[in-house]
């Protein structure tokens, strides 16, 4: 049977606004709306709702009720911020998720059982990540998103419902402790219906007939049934947070505060989700209306705040904005956390941090063109290789699938149907092969001087090594591409032995008839 | 096993040797023996002499493997597996000093002994010549025993490969084994 979780923060406007201004949690708040004299309360923290505050209440009204209570205004972007917070949150429990609007995530638990133990084990870490975060979340379990929502919002923090029988554990959940569209709850009333049991025991046909979708949907909800397909929710490509601010900020040393709580709420999120930050990019709303953006490249990724938020005020007293900031927003591009070692079974590897350290160093020294991880390119030209970033990736053991080894390699060398020119060859196959001859590569190429005799190099003159003899020599090995571009080539190999003990590998080039000492055997 | 004890964590090892002694396709099993276990793998190539292809060709999982290239400057190539060196993390860190090494104080080479001590790193200095002496904990010379040509007709068409010995010069605090060993490298 599926189990689905669903995590709520109550109060989700509130909680937002909180997260940004955590000293807010132990006094009475309010999120308003609308200029004044037309300011309304659109959402009250624990305290004012105890002290009498309600969504609804004019801004005057409030502050009689409660005269402690603090204003803030909504904030969008704070609400996005958080709601972005909790599913990022929720993803370090489960992979599955739906956003299921402000403050509302669905969370899929199969298959967690084993890995986290019982629904009350789900529910406290799924609690704990989101604490983590800035968000106090309660949550509910049952078969249904729709009984679990409804769990979610009534009974203790973690309410789990007993499997298969959401229903009646329903029934008895007041229809007033629930949210409903606007008229609804007090069609209900006069209806007569109390309980979400009244409400199921309706025919459904009936409910359809007369509410519309809306009945259809509020009879399923006390049924605790989905109809809706499950939409999977998806991490975004870069990770944001943002905080408007209320007053102006015209000095570096009084926009770091500001900073820093931003970089902590985000850091936070990318910890939730075994992230790390590689690039950060900051945007400061400008009294002017206009935007002041940095982009910060870190040298290695990481999601400390202390060393973040250093950075990002180097940044901008290097690089300070035209006018007062009204407003900040921070996007980090990431990377996933890796640890040292990859897993169990992993070797040990550089840590981040070290290995950026010391490519930076490196390419400092010797330049970027000569420092990264080869790639070998699908090309038959000798030599086709180029570098790629090393990233230090390491992978699962033996996923080479492709790669010849050595031992194939010698095996199709010893089973060529081809007569031995060696002076022991018996001798010489009873060493089992170790590997494949490696080349030493000459970049580029360079030009010798040979003496052809029957066809065959029979004298090699080298600039370096002076006049040689060749002792054995085995080809022509006939080679060529790119006949359909600019760069064709078209070369003959041969493998020389010569008189100081050396195997090289001459390439005669066709084109321009031309001797290269391309490699030697070593 | 030669590549078992060439690739001893945290030991400073030496394989020397002419060109065409099979000291380059011994290093090359070494690294293929570290990335194909899923470590990484160092190479500072002081002559840009490394065969990518061949490597790749002969089981070396190139991605796990960082090539330095010196292009012919021996002081950075030594300052870069300085670097490699002291970062812990790669199985190996080779230094291919190519056919001129350049010369290397002993202080020198006993602080290079000591970060690779430090950070567990394996590291291997192959070069035509001795570099690091007594500070190395082992020290192979290879040498060419013979080649075996192949073809269909009397004349050879094909290098068939080639057979190397390898003598242990030098084996302070190195496990035990035969000291010299023959390796046969197919082409």
């Amino acid at each position: 049977m599926s189990r689905v979780a669903c995590a709520r923060v109550e109060a989700f406007a509130a909680a937002a606004v909180e997260r940004c201004e955590p000293r807010l949690r132990e006094q009475p708040l309010a999120v308003v709306t609308g200029a004044p004299p037309a300011t309304r309360v659109v959402e009250a923290n624990a305290h004012a709702r105890a002290a009498g505050v309600r969504p609804g209440l004019s801004d005057a009204e409030a502050c009689v009720r409660c005269p402690g209570l603090v204003r803030r205004p909504a904030s969008a972007d704070a609400e996005a911020a958080a709601c972005h917070a909790l599913l990022e949150a929720c993803l370090a429990v489960s992979p599955r998720l739906e956003d299921g609007g402000p403050g509302l995530v669905h969370v899929d638990l199969a298959g967690l059982r084993g890995l986290f133990g019982s629904d009350a084990d789900i529910a406290a870490r799924l609690r704990r990540q989101a604490r983590a975060v800035g968000l106090e979340v309660r949550v509910g379990i049952a078969a249904t998103r729709a009984a679990a929502s409804v769990a979610a919002r009534v009974g203790p923090a973690v309410n789990a419902l007993p499997p298969g029988d959401e229903r009646a554990a329903l029934a008895s959940v007041p229809l007033r402790a629930l949210e409903w569209p606007e008229g609804m709850a007090a069609t209900f009333t006069r209806w007569g219906l109390q309980t979400l049991g009244d409400l199921a025991a309706l025919p459904r046909e009936g409910l359809g007939a007369r509410l519309g979708a809306a009945g259809l949907d509020a009879h399923d909800r006390a049924m605790g049934v989905d109809r809706a397909p499950w939409v999977m929710w998806t991490p975004p490509v870069f990770w944001e947070e943002a905080q408007g601010l209320e007053w102006e900020i015209d000095t570096v040393p009084a926009l770091a505060p500001v900073l820093d709580a931003v970089l902590g709420r985000l850091c936070a999120r990318l910890s939730a989700a075994y992230l790390v930050a590689d690039t950060l990019d900051v945007r400061l709303a400008l009294t002017t209306g206009g935007h002041h953006v940095r982009a910060v490249t870190l040298a290695a990724p990481l999601s400390d705040v202390a060393a973040l938020a250093t950075l990002l005020v180097l940044e901008i007293e290097a690089h300070p904005p035209d006018a007062a900031v009204i407003g900040v927003a921070i996007s980090a591009h990431v990377l996933p956390r890796r640890a040292a070692p990859g897993d169990l079974w992993q070797p040990r590897a550089p840590a981040p941090r070290e290995l950026a350290s010391v490519l930076a160093r490196l390419t400092a020294l010797l330049g970027g063109v000569n420092v990264g991880a080869p790639v070998a390119l699908d090309s038959h030209r000798p030599d086709a290789c180029t570098l790629t970033v090393f990233t230090g990736e390491a992978a699962a053991v033996g996923e080479a699938a492709g790669i010849s080894d050595g031992t194939d390699i010698g095996d199709t060398a010893t089973n060529d149907a081809t007569t031995p020119h060696a002076t022991d060859a018996d001798e010489a196959s009873a060493v089992a092969p170790a590997g494949a001859l490696a080349l030493r590569r000459l970049r580029p190429p360079r030009p010798v001087a040979v003496d052809v005799a029957d066809g065959r190099p029979a004298r090699v003159t080298d600039p370096a090594a002076g006049a040689l003899l060749v002792v054995t020599c085995a080809g022509p090995w006939r080679a060529s591409g790119d006949w359909w571009d600019t760069n064709v080539w078209a070369r003959d190999e041969w493998d020389v032995a010569l008189t100081d003990g050396t195997v090289w590998r001459l390439a005669h080039d066709r084109l321009t008839n031309h001797w290269l000492l391309d490699a030697v055997y070593d | 096993m030669l590549v078992d004890r060439l690739l001893r964590q945290g030991a400073m090892t030496e394989l020397v040797g002419p060109l065409s002694s099979g000291r380059t396709s011994l290093l090359t099993l070494c690294l293929r023996a570290v990335t194909r276990r899923g470590a990484l793998a160092a190479l500072v190539d002081t002559d840009h002499a490394f065969d990518a292809a061949g490597a790749a060709a002969s089981g070396v999982e190139l991605r796990r493997v960082l090539w330095v290239r010196a292009e012919g400057h021996r002081r950075h190539a030594l300052k870069a597996a300085d670097l490699l060196v002291r970062c812990p993390g790669f199985a190996l860190v080779a230094l291919d000093l190519g056919e001129s090494p350049p010369r290397l104080s002993l202080g020198a080479a006993y602080r290079l002994r000591q970060a690779a001590r430090r950070s567990g790193v394996a590291l291997l200095i192959v070069s035509a010549r001795r570099v690091v002496g007594g500070a190395a904990a082992l020290s192979v010379a290879a040498r060419r025993d013979r080649l075996t040509w192949a073809g269909p007709g009397p004349v050879p068409r094909r290098l068939a490969g080639m057979r190397s010995e390898f003598h242990l010069v030098r084996k302070q605090g190195a496990p035990s084994g035969a000291d010299a060993e023959r390796v046969w490298w197919t082409a």
